[in-house]
C-alpha cells in the first residue's frame, strides 16, 4: 500500500525538532528524552500532555505558567498539540515536510506527498477527524495562523488543499531538476573528434605512435614553449631565457618587439608565424610574472582535415612547418612563488577559537610550495617535442646527458631524480 | 572509530611509491587495476587479482624526470596519462611501458582527467591554463584555455568539467564548449581549495579546503537548487581547547551509490551520505595523512594512499610517514540509508 512506499523514503521524523530516525521506537525514545522531560525532576514522560499535567500536579505550575517544549522548534513548543511518535502530527506539517524532503532527496515533486496524503493520514492516526480538525485549528492558532483561509479547512482535506502547501508544491514544480545540468548541446570545439569518427592517426590499443623527433612534430603554427618567435625584426633575443611577456616593470627589450597579439585569437585561426600570444589574454591581468613565460599554444586548427597523416607513415607531417631548430631550447625558472594575479591574493579568516590550522598559507598549496623545494624543483623546462620523442623508459638508454650544456648545469638541484633516458634523444 | 586501524582489511602493496602518493586511479575497465603517481617521480600500476587478493603487485612501472602530480587512465584502460613538476603531459603505453610525450604546459600539472565521451584528455596546469589533448593526433595538443588563476583540481562528469583554482575561484565549463566558462563561481569555502570530486549522478560536485570543511555544490544555477548547497566541517579534533583542524586532502564519490568519501591529513577517511547530511561510516585511522582516494567503477573497492602531503614542509618529512598504497572492500556501508529500507 502507499503506506509502505511511503515508509521506504520518508523515515520517522519528530515533528519537534524534524530530526530523522532509524525507526519510531527510536523517535519515541527521542521524544521521551528530549522532548518529554520535565525540567525539575528526572522524570520523562510520554507525551507532551502527559508532561504538561506532570508539572502541574507534581510541581504545582499553574498551566499558564508551564515552561515551553524544550529542544522544539520555533512554533512547536506548546503543548496542544499530542505528539506520540508520528502520530498526532497535523496534516499540513506533515504534507510540508513531506515537500521539503522531496525537494532534499531531489525526487519530483509530489512522489512523497502525492501517494493521496488523505489516505495516508486515515492510515497513519487512528484519530476521528474531529479529533484531527480540532488540533490542526490548535495549531493554526498556535502558529499565529498565515493562511487564515486555510482555518477552516477541514482537516481530511487540508493537506492537498491547503493553499499554502499547494503552492510551495507547485512553485517547486517549476523547476524541474534536470538530469543532465549542462547548457544544450553546442558546435563542439575545434579539436573535438565528433563521437563516432575515426581517430585518424593512431588506433587504440596501438602501441602509440613514435611521434616524429623533428620539426615536424610542433604544433603547426604556435611555436612551442621557450621557443622565441623565430624572426623578431631586430635581431635575435638572448637565448635561453624569454622574458615573460607584458611583465610588469619589466621595459620591452629594444628592438624587439613586444607581444601585442590581437586580444584572442578564434580557434581555428592558425596564428601568424612567429608569433607567441600570451596566455592570459585578459586585458589588465598580467600573464605569470614568475621566470617561466608562458607557453602559448593557440587553440589548434579545425579537427584533422588535411595535416594528419597516419601517423607511422613518416616523421613529419607536412604542413607542420614552423620555423623550428632541431635544438633543444629550455627555460630556466627561479624557485620563487609568485601571485600570478596579485589583485587576487587571499587571507585567511580569523578564528573564533584558538585554532591549529595545519595548512596556513591562503596562496600557495603544499604542492607548490613543495614543488620549489630543492628536492624537486625542476630548473629548466626541456622542450618535450625535441626532447623527447618516445623513448621505451625502463633503462632502455643511457641515461648520461649527452650533448646537453645547459641540462647538466641544473642537474643537481633535482637531487636524486636523475635524469632519464627519454629526456634526451 | 573505536576500531584501531587493521592492514588486513586492506590489499596493500609490497613497493609502494618512496615519496608522496598525488593520485590514484582506478582502471575503467578492469577494477582490479589501480594507477597510482608519486612524489617520486613514478607512475605505477599495481595489480589486485593476482594469487592472493591481499597484494597489489605492480605491473608496470613509469618513471619520469621529476614529481608526477596527476594520471588518469584511457577510456580502454590500456593507456595512461601523466603531468607533474616537468610540465610535460606523457602517455604511457601500459603494455609496452613505453612512454610518448605529448606536449608541455608552462608549469606543473596539477591535474588531469580523462574524457571518455571524446576520448579527450583534459590537463589543469599552475600556469593557469587547461589544455585539451588528443594522443592519436600528431599535433596531440587540442586547445588551450587560459584561467584566471592556477588550476589545482579539475574534475568532470558528463558533460560539465569542473575546474578548483588558487584564490578560491570555481569554473564549470561545458566541455563542449569550453572557449567559456558556463558559470563562474567563488568556492563557498572560505580557506583554500585543496580537493575536487564531481557527482556521478551529474548534480553538482564537492569540494573540500585547507581548513577542515567540505561544501557541496549543485550546478543547476536556479535558485531553488542553489540554495541546497552546504557545507560541513570534518578532519579536525579538539585538543586541550584547540581546534586542531586538517586539510581535506581527497574527495571521491562512490559510483553507483552517490555518497562521498573523504580523506584527510587526520588520517582518516569519512563517508558521507550528502542528500540526508549524514556520515555513514568512519574508517579506523590510517597510519598517516591520507593524500588520495579512488573508487573503482563499480564501488566495490576504495584505494586510500597515505603519505605526508607537506603540509609542514621539510621539516614534516621527517616525521616519518611511510608511504603506503592500500585498497580495501567496500560494502553496504557506503550505501544511502535510505537505499536499504
Amino acid at each position: 500500500m502507499a503506506k509502505k512506499k511511503n515508509k521506504q523514503i520518508i523515515r520517522p521524523w519528530c515533528w519537534y525538532c524534524e530530526r530523522e530516525f532509524e525507526d519510531e521506537k527510536v523517535l519515541m525514545q527521542h521524544q521521551k528524552a528530549k522532548h518529554f522531560k520535565c525540567g525539575m525532576c528526572p522524570r520523562r514522560l510520554n507525551t507532551a500532555g502527559g508532561l504538561a499535567v506532570h508539572i502541574q500536579q507534581v510541581h504545582k505550575l499553574e498551566p499558564e505558567n508551564l515552561p515551553r517544549i524544550e529542544n522544539a522548534l520555533p512554533g512547536r513548543d506548546g503543548y496542544e498539540v499530542e505528539i506520540f511518535g508520528m502520530e498526532g502530527i497535523p496534516a499540513p506539517d506533515v504534507a510540508d515536510y513531506k515537500r521539503r524532503k522531496e525537494i532534499e532527496l531531489g525526487l519530483t515533486a509530489g512522489s512523497i506527498s502525492q501517494p493521496p496524503p488523505k489516505r495516508a493520514k486515515i492510515e497513519n492516526r487512528p484519530l476521528s477527524e474531529e479529533e484531527l480538525r480540532r488540533q490542526l485549528e490548535e495549531h493554526k492558532a498556535l502558529m499565529g495562523l498565515n493562511n487564515p483561509d486555510n482555518a477552516g479547512t477541514p482537516a481530511g482535506e487540508s493537506s492537498t488543499s491547503t493553499p499554502s502547501v499547494f503552492g510551495a508544491a507547485q512553485a517547486y514544480i517549476s523547476p524541474p531538476i534536470p538530469a543532465t545540468p549542462t547548457p544544450p548541446i553546442g558546435v563542439p570545439p575545434p579539436g573535438f573528434f565528433p563521437p563516432g569518427m575515426p581517430p585518424p592517426g593512431a588506433f587504440p590499443g596501438a602501441p602509440p605512435p613514435f611521434p616524429p623527433p623533428f620539426p615536424g612534430a610542433f604544433p603547426p603554427g604556435p611555436p612551442p614553449p621557450g621557443f622565441m618567435p623565430p624572426f623578431p625584426p631586430g635581431g635575435p633575443p638572448p637565448p635561453g631565457f624569454v622574458p615573460p611577456p607584458g611583465m610588469p616593470g619589466v621595459p620591452p627589450i629594444p628592438g624587439r618587439p613586444p607581444f601585442m597579439p590581437p586580444p584572442f585569437l578564434p580557434p581555428g585561426v592558425p596564428p601568424p608565424p612567429g608569433f607567441t600570444p600570451p596566455p592570459g589574454a585578459i586585458p589588465g591581468v598580467p600573464p605569470m610574472p614568475a621566470a617561466a613565460p608562458p607557453p602559448t599554444f593557440v587553440p589548434a586548427s579545425k579537427p584533422p582535415a588535411g595535416p594528419t597523416p597516419p601517423v607511422g607513415s613518416g616523421p613529419s607531417p607536412t604542413t607542420a612547418a614552423p620555423p623550428v631548430q632541431p635544438k633543444v631550447t629550455t627555460q630556466v625558472r627561479q624557485p620563487v612563488l609568485t601571485l600570478p594575479n596579485p589583485s587576487l591574493a587571499q587571507t585567511n579568516p580569523e578564528f573564533k577559537k584558538p585554532t591549529d590550522l595545519k595548512v596556513k598559507d591562503a596562496n600557495f598549496s603544499p604542492d607548490e610550495h613543495r614543488a620549489i623545494h630543492a628536492k624537486y624543483f625542476v630548473a629548466q623546462l626541456t622542450n618535450p617535442a625535441a626532447a623527447e620523442s618516445s623513448s621505451s623508459n625502463s633503462a632502455s638508454g643511457p641515461a648520461s646527458s649527452v650533448g646537453q650544456p645547459q641540462a647538466q648545469a641544473t642537474e643537481e638541484t633535482r637531487g636524486k631524480k636523475r635524469a632519464r633516458a627519454e629526456d634526451f634523444l | 572509530m573505536s576500531s584501531t586501524f587493521d592492514s588486513a582489511n586492506y590489499a596493500t602493496a609490497d613497493s609502494p611509491p618512496f615519496d608522496t602518493i598525488s593520485s590514484l586511479q582506478f582502471s575503467p575497465r578492469n577494477s582490479e587495476q589501480l594507477l597510482v603517481s608519486s612524489w617520486d617521480t613514478t607512475v605505477r600500476l599495481y595489480d589486485i587479482s593476482s594469487t592472493s587478493s591481499r597484494k597489489l603487485e605492480v605491473r608496470a612501472k613509469f618513471d619520469h624526470r621529476a614529481a608526477v602530480l596527476a594520471c588518469s587512465f584511457s577510456a580502454d584502460g590500456t593507456r595512461a596519462y601523466s603531468g607533474g613538476l616537468d610540465t610535460s603531459v606523457r602517455e604511457l603505453n601500459l603494455e609496452t611501458e613505453k612512454i610518448t610525450a605529448l606536449g608541455q604546459h608552462g608549469d606543473s600539472i596539477s591535474s588531469m582527467t580523462y574524457i571518455a565521451s571524446t576520448q579527450t584528455l583534459i590537463t589543469g596546469s599552475w600556469d593557469r591554463t587547461l589544455r585539451l589533448w588528443d594522443s592519436r593526433l600528431p599535433n596531440a595538443q587540442q586547445a588551450s584555455f587560459s584561467t584566471p588563476e592556477r588550476v589545482y583540481a579539475i574534475d568532470h562528469v558528463n558533460n560539465t568539467l569542473v575546474v578548483a583554482m588558487a584564490s578560491r575561484l570555481f569554473h564549470v565549463y561545458d566541455i563542449r564548449k569550453m572557449d567559456a566558462p558556463a558559470q563562474q563561481r567563488e568556492s563557498s569555502l572560505k580557506y583554500m581549495t585543496r580537493s575536487l570530486s564531481c557527482m556521478p549522478d551529474g548534480q553538482g560536485y564537492a569540494t573540500g579546503s585547507v581548513e577542515g570543511r567540505i561544501a557541496v555544490e549543485y550546478f543547476d544555477p536556479s535558485p531553488a537548487m542553489q540554495e541546497k548547497k552546504y557545507a560541513f566541517k570534518c578532519h579536525r579534533q579538539t585538543i586541550d581547547d584547540v581546534d586542531h583542524v586538517w586539510p581535506v586532502n581527497a574527495l571521491a564519490f562512490h559510483p553507483p551509490f552517490n555518497t562521498l568519501a573523504s580523506g584527510g591529513s587526520d588520517g582518516v577517511v569519512s563517508l558521507w551520505d550528502h542528500k540526508i547530511k549524514k556520515r555513514l561510516r568512519q574508517y579506523p585511522k590510517l597510519p598517516g595523512p591520507v593524500a588520495a582516494l579512488a573508487f573503482n567503477g563499480d564501488g566495490t573497492k576504495l584505494a586510500v594512499g597515505v603519505s605526508y602531503i607537506w603540509d609542514e614542509g621539510d621539516e614534516g618529512m621527517s616525521a616519518g610517514v611511510t608511504p603506503w598504497v592500500g585498497v580495501r572492500n567496500v560494502g553496504d556501508e557506503a550505501k544511502p540509508k535510505s537505499m536499504t529500507a
